[in-house]
């Protein structure tokens, strides 16, 4: 048992613990957890503890991992409700060539980038007309709204800003207002009615 | 015998070295895919030197079983991807 390997062997848990401590990314999280699990499992079986160091690698690898990472994906979205007439066809083969001619699919990359730098998914709701939009926003199924606004509002001279975005989060409003560089949309805060749901 | 575990270890530490500076999440599993392997036949070897059954048993079912886990985490994270 007082074998030289051993500690260089226990030294790897706190290495890999380190290393999943100072993991930013919870997807990257997710698999250096994994790794630890593995270590973990390995210095239990060094020192002589069988039963859990097989309970690590069934139960604390692959069961904990599988579960958290359901969770992450299922709550780090940023659900986002459009009109379905404005959807740019995602099918479509020129893909490519249609984002760099189409104002709102630039909106919404952008959407999307500011998003990822916050480790957020976009997920995109379609709604059929405006009236259910604005109910699915009061009834808190989507975080955000984009809309084209109607041209009589304002003069046409002035209209740089030919989409309204709309958020019902406090913190999503602050993180678009500082990183959303897109000068084709215009951002305001809704204050939903207070409820359990987010 | 010692120092075969010596140079396991020394091989253990070239993925957990990738997984630390590669940012590629797919770089980070198959690390992970390696590690897992690399620790499992760890196992094996100290049952092996020990001569403890109880130790291998358990090292040849966290090689079988321990990767099932990964398959899990690597449909999510490629449906992740797709959306």
């Amino acid at each position: 048992m007082n074998d030289s390997y051993v500690y260089i062997i226990i030294a790897l848990l706190p290495l890999s613990a380190l290393m999943l401590m100072v993991q930013v990314n919870p997807y990257h999280a997710l698999v250096i957890r994994g790794i630890l699990g593995a270590v973990a499992a390995l210095v239990y079986a060094v020192l002589g503890a069988a039963d859990v160091a097989l309970t690590e690698a069934l139960v604390g690898t692959m069961l904990a991992i599988t579960l958290s990472a359901v969770a992450v994906r299922s709550s780090l979205v940023m659900r986002l409700g459009i009109l379905e007439d404005g959807l740019p066809n995602v099918e479509d083969e020129s893909k490519t060539e249609r984002e760099q001619d189409c104002p709102f699919a630039h909106l919404i990359a952008d959407l999307r980038a500011s998003a990822n730098k916050h480790h957020l998914r976009l997920e995109l709701v379609p709604y059929a007309d405006p009236q259910s939009l604005q109910r699915a926003l009061i009834e808190k199924e989507v975080h955000v709204t984009c809309v084209q606004r109607s041209p009589h509002q304002e003069s046409e001279s002035e209209d740089v800003q030919p989409y309204q975005t709309t958020t019902r989060v406090r913190r999503l409003y602050e993180i678009l207002q500082t990183e959303l560089s897109s000068p084709t949309t215009r951002l305001t805060y809704m204050t939903a009615p207070s409820g359990e749901k987010h | 015998m010692n120092w075969i575990l010596i140079a396991m270890v020394l091989a253990l530490l070239i993925p957990i070295y990738e997984v630390w500076k590669d940012e590629n999440i797919w770089q980070k599993m198959l690390a992970f895919a390696s590690i897992a392997s690399k620790t499992s036949v760890m196992i094996l070897v100290v049952s092996v030197l020990r001569d403890d059954w109880m130790i291998g048993v358990v090292g040849v079912i966290i090689l079988s079983v321990g990767n099932a886990g990964l398959m899990l985490l690597a449909h999510v994270i490629k449906r992740m991807n797709t959306l």
